[in-house]
Protein backbone atom coordinates (compact mmCIF):
# COMPACT_ATOMS: atom_id res chain seq x y z
CA UNK A 1 0.00 0.00 0.00
CA UNK A 2 1.18 3.53 -0.84
CA UNK A 3 2.57 5.16 2.32
CA UNK A 4 0.76 8.44 1.69
CA UNK A 5 -2.57 6.60 1.36
CA UNK A 6 -1.71 4.68 4.54
CA UNK A 7 -1.04 7.99 6.33
CA UNK A 8 -4.32 9.50 5.12
CA UNK A 9 -6.37 6.46 6.12
CA UNK A 10 -4.82 6.37 9.61
CA UNK A 11 -5.20 10.13 9.96
CA UNK A 12 -8.87 9.87 9.02
CA UNK A 13 -9.28 7.22 11.75
CA UNK A 14 -7.53 9.31 14.43
CA UNK A 15 -9.28 12.56 13.47
CA UNK A 16 -12.70 10.96 13.84
CA UNK A 17 -12.12 9.55 17.33
CA UNK A 18 -11.45 11.06 20.74
CA UNK A 19 -9.83 8.11 22.48
CA UNK A 20 -7.01 5.65 21.84
CA UNK A 21 -9.15 2.74 20.71
CA UNK A 22 -12.01 4.89 19.41
CA UNK A 23 -10.58 4.64 15.91
CA UNK A 24 -10.83 0.84 15.86
CA UNK A 25 -14.17 0.50 13.96
CA UNK A 26 -12.94 2.79 11.18
CA UNK A 27 -9.56 1.04 10.97
CA UNK A 28 -11.28 -2.33 10.66
CA UNK A 29 -13.63 -1.01 7.99
CA UNK A 30 -10.81 0.53 5.90
CA UNK A 31 -8.05 -2.05 6.28
CA UNK A 32 -9.86 -5.36 6.86
CA UNK A 33 -13.26 -5.04 5.19
CA UNK A 34 -12.70 -2.62 2.28
CA UNK A 35 -9.04 -2.99 1.26
CA UNK A 36 -8.21 -6.48 2.60
CA UNK A 37 -4.65 -5.47 3.53
CA UNK A 38 -5.03 -6.78 7.09
CA UNK A 39 -6.77 -9.79 8.65
CA UNK A 40 -8.91 -9.64 11.79
CA UNK A 41 -6.25 -11.71 13.56
CA UNK A 42 -3.52 -9.18 12.69
CA UNK A 43 -5.76 -6.33 13.82
CA UNK A 44 -6.47 -8.17 17.06
CA UNK A 45 -2.75 -8.72 17.68
CA UNK A 46 -2.09 -5.02 17.05
CA UNK A 47 -4.76 -4.04 19.61
CA UNK A 48 -3.44 -6.52 22.19
CA UNK A 49 0.13 -5.23 21.67
CA UNK A 50 -1.07 -1.64 22.11
CA UNK A 51 -2.96 -2.50 25.29
CA UNK A 52 -0.42 -4.81 26.88
CA UNK A 53 2.63 -2.57 26.69
CA UNK A 54 3.10 0.74 28.49
CA UNK A 55 2.13 4.03 26.85
CA UNK A 56 -0.95 5.19 24.94
CA UNK A 57 -3.48 2.61 23.69
CA UNK A 58 -3.60 4.59 20.43
CA UNK A 59 -0.14 3.23 19.68
CA UNK A 60 -1.90 0.14 18.29
CA UNK A 61 -2.17 2.18 15.07
CA UNK A 62 1.62 1.95 14.70
CA UNK A 63 1.30 -1.85 14.89
CA UNK A 64 -1.46 -1.73 12.27
CA UNK A 65 0.76 0.39 10.03
CA UNK A 66 3.71 -1.94 10.65
CA UNK A 67 1.63 -4.95 9.64
CA UNK A 68 0.60 -3.15 6.43
CA UNK A 69 3.82 -1.35 5.45
CA UNK A 70 6.75 -2.68 7.50
CA UNK A 71 9.17 -0.29 9.22
CA UNK A 72 8.33 2.69 6.96
CA UNK A 73 4.67 1.92 7.54
CA UNK A 74 5.28 2.07 11.32
CA UNK A 75 6.94 5.49 10.97
CA UNK A 76 3.99 6.74 8.90
CA UNK A 77 1.65 5.23 11.51
CA UNK A 78 3.42 7.10 14.29
CA UNK A 79 3.13 10.37 12.35
CA UNK A 80 -0.59 9.80 11.76
CA UNK A 81 -1.07 9.01 15.47
CA UNK A 82 0.62 12.17 16.72
CA UNK A 83 -0.56 14.70 14.08
CA UNK A 84 -4.03 15.43 15.57
CA UNK A 85 -2.54 15.93 19.06
CA UNK A 86 -1.17 19.35 18.07
CA UNK A 87 -4.73 20.63 17.52
CA UNK A 88 -4.85 20.97 21.31
CA UNK A 89 -2.42 23.93 21.20
CA UNK A 90 -4.65 26.50 19.42
CA UNK A 91 -7.52 25.15 21.53
CA UNK A 92 -5.45 25.71 24.67
CA UNK A 93 -4.54 29.23 23.56
CA UNK A 94 -8.18 30.12 22.97
CA UNK A 95 -9.67 28.49 26.09
CA UNK A 96 -6.65 29.30 28.29
CA UNK A 97 -7.35 33.03 27.98
CA UNK A 98 -10.65 32.44 29.81
CA UNK A 99 -9.47 29.67 32.15
CA UNK A 100 -9.86 31.75 35.32
CA UNK A 101 -13.57 32.40 34.78
CA UNK A 102 -15.81 30.36 37.10
CA UNK A 103 -17.98 29.07 34.26
CA UNK A 104 -14.95 27.86 32.26
CA UNK A 105 -13.56 26.24 35.42
CA UNK A 106 -16.97 24.65 35.92
CA UNK A 107 -16.91 23.22 32.39
CA UNK A 108 -13.39 21.84 32.90
CA UNK A 109 -14.29 20.31 36.27
CA UNK A 110 -17.50 18.85 34.84
CA UNK A 111 -15.46 17.18 32.14
CA UNK A 112 -12.94 15.81 34.66
CA UNK A 113 -15.70 14.29 36.77
CA UNK A 114 -17.56 12.89 33.76
CA UNK A 115 -14.27 11.33 32.64
CA UNK A 116 -13.99 9.69 36.06
CA UNK A 117 -17.52 8.32 35.67
CA UNK A 118 -16.77 7.03 32.17
CA UNK A 119 -13.55 5.40 33.35
CA UNK A 120 -15.37 3.72 36.23
CA UNK A 121 -17.92 2.40 33.73
CA UNK A 122 -15.14 1.16 31.42
CA UNK A 123 -13.48 -0.65 34.31
CA UNK A 124 -16.58 -2.80 34.95
CA UNK A 125 -16.23 -5.19 31.98
CA UNK A 126 -12.45 -5.18 32.36
CA UNK A 127 -12.80 -6.16 36.02
CA UNK A 128 -15.30 -8.88 35.08
CA UNK A 129 -12.75 -10.39 32.67
CA UNK A 130 -9.67 -9.83 34.80
CA UNK A 131 -10.91 -10.81 38.26
CA UNK A 132 -11.49 -14.52 38.02
CA UNK A 133 -10.60 -15.66 41.53
CA UNK A 134 -9.27 -14.61 44.95
CA UNK A 135 -5.71 -14.07 43.69
CA UNK A 136 -6.69 -11.67 40.88
CA UNK A 137 -9.07 -9.84 43.26
CA UNK A 138 -6.24 -9.37 45.76
CA UNK A 139 -3.92 -8.20 42.97
CA UNK A 140 -6.47 -5.63 41.75
CA UNK A 141 -7.07 -4.27 45.29
CA UNK A 142 -3.36 -4.25 46.12
CA UNK A 143 -2.62 -2.42 42.86
CA UNK A 144 -5.31 0.17 43.69
CA UNK A 145 -3.87 0.73 47.17
CA UNK A 146 -0.24 0.85 46.01
CA UNK A 147 -0.85 3.38 43.24
CA UNK A 148 -3.31 5.53 45.21
CA UNK A 149 -1.71 5.70 48.63
CA UNK A 150 2.02 5.32 47.93
CA UNK A 151 4.47 6.98 45.54
CA UNK A 152 5.29 3.64 43.94
CA UNK A 153 5.45 3.86 40.15
CA UNK A 154 2.84 1.80 38.34
CA UNK A 155 5.55 -0.01 36.37
CA UNK A 156 6.80 -1.70 39.56
CA UNK A 157 3.25 -2.56 40.59
CA UNK A 158 2.70 -4.25 37.20
CA UNK A 159 6.00 -6.13 37.41
CA UNK A 160 5.16 -7.29 40.94
CA UNK A 161 1.72 -8.48 39.78
CA UNK A 162 3.28 -10.36 36.85
CA UNK A 163 5.79 -11.99 39.22
CA UNK A 164 3.00 -13.05 41.61
CA UNK A 165 1.01 -14.48 38.67
CA UNK A 166 4.05 -16.37 37.45
CA UNK A 167 4.89 -17.78 40.89
CA UNK A 168 1.27 -18.77 41.48
CA UNK A 169 1.24 -20.61 38.13
CA UNK A 170 4.42 -22.47 39.06
CA UNK A 171 3.38 -23.55 42.56
CA UNK A 172 -0.42 -23.74 42.59
CA UNK B 1 14.89 20.79 27.16
CA UNK B 2 16.06 17.27 28.00
CA UNK B 3 15.18 17.87 31.65
CA UNK B 4 11.70 19.08 30.73
CA UNK B 5 11.15 16.10 28.43
CA UNK B 6 12.32 13.48 30.91
CA UNK B 7 9.01 13.03 32.86
CA UNK B 8 7.13 12.45 29.57
CA UNK B 9 9.70 9.89 28.46
CA UNK B 10 9.84 8.06 31.79
CA UNK B 11 6.23 8.10 33.00
CA UNK B 12 4.79 7.92 29.47
CA UNK B 13 6.67 4.73 28.71
CA UNK B 14 6.58 2.98 32.06
CA UNK B 15 2.93 3.47 33.04
CA UNK B 16 0.61 0.62 32.14
CA UNK B 17 -3.14 0.85 31.69
CA UNK B 18 -3.62 3.54 29.05
CA UNK B 19 -3.83 7.29 28.71
CA UNK B 20 -5.97 8.22 31.72
CA UNK B 21 -3.61 6.56 34.15
CA UNK B 22 -0.57 8.08 32.45
CA UNK B 23 -2.13 11.57 32.56
CA UNK B 24 -2.86 11.20 36.28
CA UNK B 25 0.63 9.89 37.03
CA UNK B 26 2.17 12.74 35.00
CA UNK B 27 -0.12 15.21 36.78
CA UNK B 28 0.97 13.90 40.18
CA UNK B 29 4.59 14.32 39.13
CA UNK B 30 4.35 17.72 37.37
CA UNK B 31 1.87 19.38 39.76
CA UNK B 32 2.52 17.85 43.18
CA UNK B 33 6.18 16.86 43.12
CA UNK B 34 8.02 19.02 40.56
CA UNK B 35 5.54 21.95 40.72
CA UNK B 36 6.25 22.81 37.08
CA UNK B 37 2.58 23.48 36.31
CA UNK B 38 -0.42 24.48 38.41
CA UNK B 39 -3.39 22.21 39.07
CA UNK B 40 -5.47 24.55 36.88
CA UNK B 41 -2.98 24.13 34.01
CA UNK B 42 -3.17 20.37 34.47
CA UNK B 43 -6.96 20.32 34.52
CA UNK B 44 -7.18 22.55 31.46
CA UNK B 45 -4.70 20.37 29.54
CA UNK B 46 -6.54 17.22 30.65
CA UNK B 47 -9.94 18.59 29.67
CA UNK B 48 -8.85 19.90 26.28
CA UNK B 49 -6.90 16.73 25.51
CA UNK B 50 -10.12 14.84 26.20
CA UNK B 51 -11.95 16.72 23.42
CA UNK B 52 -9.06 16.85 20.93
CA UNK B 53 -9.34 14.26 18.13
CA UNK B 54 -6.99 11.30 18.44
CA UNK B 55 -5.27 9.83 21.47
CA UNK B 56 -5.90 11.89 24.65
CA UNK B 57 -2.54 11.34 26.34
CA UNK B 58 -0.61 12.49 23.26
CA UNK B 59 -2.65 15.69 23.10
CA UNK B 60 -2.18 16.10 26.85
CA UNK B 61 1.62 15.88 26.44
CA UNK B 62 1.51 18.37 23.55
CA UNK B 63 -0.46 20.81 25.73
CA UNK B 64 1.77 20.46 28.81
CA UNK B 65 4.94 20.52 26.67
CA UNK B 66 3.71 23.77 25.10
CA UNK B 67 3.11 25.28 28.56
CA UNK B 68 6.61 24.30 29.67
CA UNK B 69 8.78 25.05 26.61
CA UNK B 70 6.65 26.33 23.72
CA UNK B 71 6.29 24.48 20.40
CA UNK B 72 9.64 22.71 20.78
CA UNK B 73 8.51 21.45 24.20
CA UNK B 74 5.23 20.22 22.71
CA UNK B 75 6.98 18.34 19.93
CA UNK B 76 9.63 16.76 22.16
CA UNK B 77 7.05 15.72 24.77
CA UNK B 78 4.95 14.02 22.08
CA UNK B 79 7.95 12.20 20.60
CA UNK B 80 9.19 11.20 24.07
CA UNK B 81 5.85 9.70 25.04
CA UNK B 82 5.13 7.85 21.79
CA UNK B 83 8.31 6.64 20.13
CA UNK B 84 9.66 4.15 22.71
CA UNK B 85 6.23 2.63 23.46
CA UNK B 86 5.52 2.38 19.70
CA UNK B 87 8.75 0.45 19.17
CA UNK B 88 7.92 -1.80 22.13
CA UNK B 89 4.38 -2.40 20.85
CA UNK B 90 5.71 -3.52 17.47
CA UNK B 91 8.12 -5.92 19.22
CA UNK B 92 5.30 -7.22 21.45
CA UNK B 93 3.11 -7.84 18.40
CA UNK B 94 5.85 -9.94 16.87
CA UNK B 95 6.22 -11.92 20.11
CA UNK B 96 2.55 -12.66 20.82
CA UNK B 97 2.08 -15.49 18.35
CA UNK B 98 4.94 -17.46 19.87
CA UNK B 99 3.97 -16.65 23.50
CA UNK B 100 0.36 -17.75 23.28
CA UNK B 101 1.18 -21.42 23.85
CA UNK B 102 3.15 -20.68 27.05
CA UNK B 103 0.97 -20.92 30.18
CA UNK B 104 3.46 -19.15 32.47
CA UNK B 105 3.62 -16.09 30.22
CA UNK B 106 -0.16 -16.05 29.93
CA UNK B 107 -0.47 -16.32 33.76
CA UNK B 108 1.85 -13.33 34.18
CA UNK B 109 -0.19 -11.37 31.60
CA UNK B 110 -3.49 -12.26 33.36
CA UNK B 111 -2.05 -11.02 36.68
CA UNK B 112 -0.94 -7.79 35.00
CA UNK B 113 -4.44 -7.24 33.57
CA UNK B 114 -5.88 -7.63 37.11
CA UNK B 115 -3.39 -5.03 38.38
CA UNK B 116 -4.37 -2.69 35.52
CA UNK B 117 -7.97 -2.89 36.80
CA UNK B 118 -6.76 -1.68 40.19
CA UNK B 119 -4.81 1.08 38.47
CA UNK B 120 -8.01 2.20 36.70
CA UNK B 121 -9.86 2.43 40.04
CA UNK B 122 -6.95 4.43 41.38
CA UNK B 123 -7.25 6.84 38.45
CA UNK B 124 -10.98 7.30 39.14
CA UNK B 125 -10.12 8.11 42.75
CA UNK B 126 -7.41 10.61 41.80
CA UNK B 127 -9.62 12.34 39.22
CA UNK B 128 -12.43 12.70 41.74
CA UNK B 129 -10.53 13.53 44.93
CA UNK B 130 -9.74 17.23 44.18
CA UNK B 131 -13.44 17.91 43.60
CA UNK B 132 -14.75 16.29 46.77
CA UNK B 133 -14.84 18.20 50.05
CA UNK B 134 -17.67 20.41 51.24
CA UNK B 135 -21.21 19.03 51.01
CA UNK B 136 -22.25 21.04 47.92
CA UNK B 137 -18.96 20.33 46.17
CA UNK B 138 -19.33 16.60 46.83
CA UNK B 139 -22.93 16.64 45.57
CA UNK B 140 -21.76 18.29 42.37
CA UNK B 141 -19.07 15.63 41.91
CA UNK B 142 -21.57 12.82 42.50
CA UNK B 143 -24.04 14.31 39.99
CA UNK B 144 -21.42 14.67 37.22
CA UNK B 145 -19.74 11.34 37.84
CA UNK B 146 -22.94 9.41 38.43
CA UNK B 147 -24.58 11.07 35.43
CA UNK B 148 -21.72 10.06 33.14
CA UNK B 149 -21.70 6.51 34.53
CA UNK B 150 -25.47 6.21 34.19
CA UNK B 151 -25.51 7.63 30.66
CA UNK B 152 -22.76 5.22 29.59
CA UNK B 153 -24.73 2.37 31.13
CA UNK B 154 -27.76 3.41 29.07
CA UNK B 155 -25.62 3.10 25.93
CA UNK B 156 -24.80 6.77 25.29
CA UNK B 157 -21.39 7.07 23.59
CA UNK B 158 -18.56 9.06 25.30
CA UNK B 159 -18.61 12.08 22.94
CA UNK B 160 -22.14 13.31 23.82
CA UNK B 161 -21.46 12.56 27.51
CA UNK B 162 -18.30 14.68 27.43
CA UNK B 163 -20.06 17.50 25.57
CA UNK B 164 -22.97 17.30 28.02
CA UNK B 165 -20.56 17.52 30.98
CA UNK B 166 -18.92 20.60 29.45
CA UNK B 167 -22.26 22.34 28.96
CA UNK B 168 -23.65 21.43 32.42
CA UNK B 169 -20.34 22.35 34.04
CA UNK B 170 -20.51 25.75 32.32
CA UNK B 171 -24.10 26.30 33.45
CA UNK B 172 -23.43 25.01 37.00
CA UNK B 173 -20.03 26.48 37.98
CA UNK B 174 -18.31 25.61 41.29
CA UNK B 175 -18.81 27.81 44.35
CA UNK B 176 -16.33 30.75 44.45
CA UNK B 177 -14.98 29.64 47.87
CA UNK B 178 -14.11 26.09 46.76
CA UNK B 179 -10.43 25.11 47.17
CA UNK B 180 -8.40 25.56 44.01
CA UNK B 181 -5.80 22.80 44.40
CA UNK B 182 -2.10 23.31 44.83
CA UNK B 183 1.00 23.83 42.71
CA UNK B 184 2.75 26.89 41.31
CA UNK B 185 4.32 26.99 37.88
CA UNK B 186 8.07 26.81 38.09
CA UNK B 187 9.33 25.00 34.97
Amino acid sequence: MNLFVLYLLLLKATLTSVSGLGSLPMVRQDFVVTRHVLTDHQLNMAVVAGRTGPGPYGIYLVCVAYAVGGVWGAIVGLLATITPAFLVIPLMHWVGAHAGKPRVRGAVQGLMLASAGLLLFASVPLARDAIVGPLTLILALASFAAITFTRLESMWVMFAAAAVGLIARMFV
Amino acid sequence: MAQATWPFFWFGNTTFGGGYITMIVLGRELVDRLKWITRQDFELAFALARVTPGTNIIAFCAAVGKILRGWAGAFSAVIAVTMPSAALAVLLMQGFDSWQGRPRVMAALAATVAAVTGAMWSTVWMLTRPHVGKWKQTCRAVVFMGGAFGAARLGVTPVPIILGALIFGYLWPPQPNEPEGSGERAG
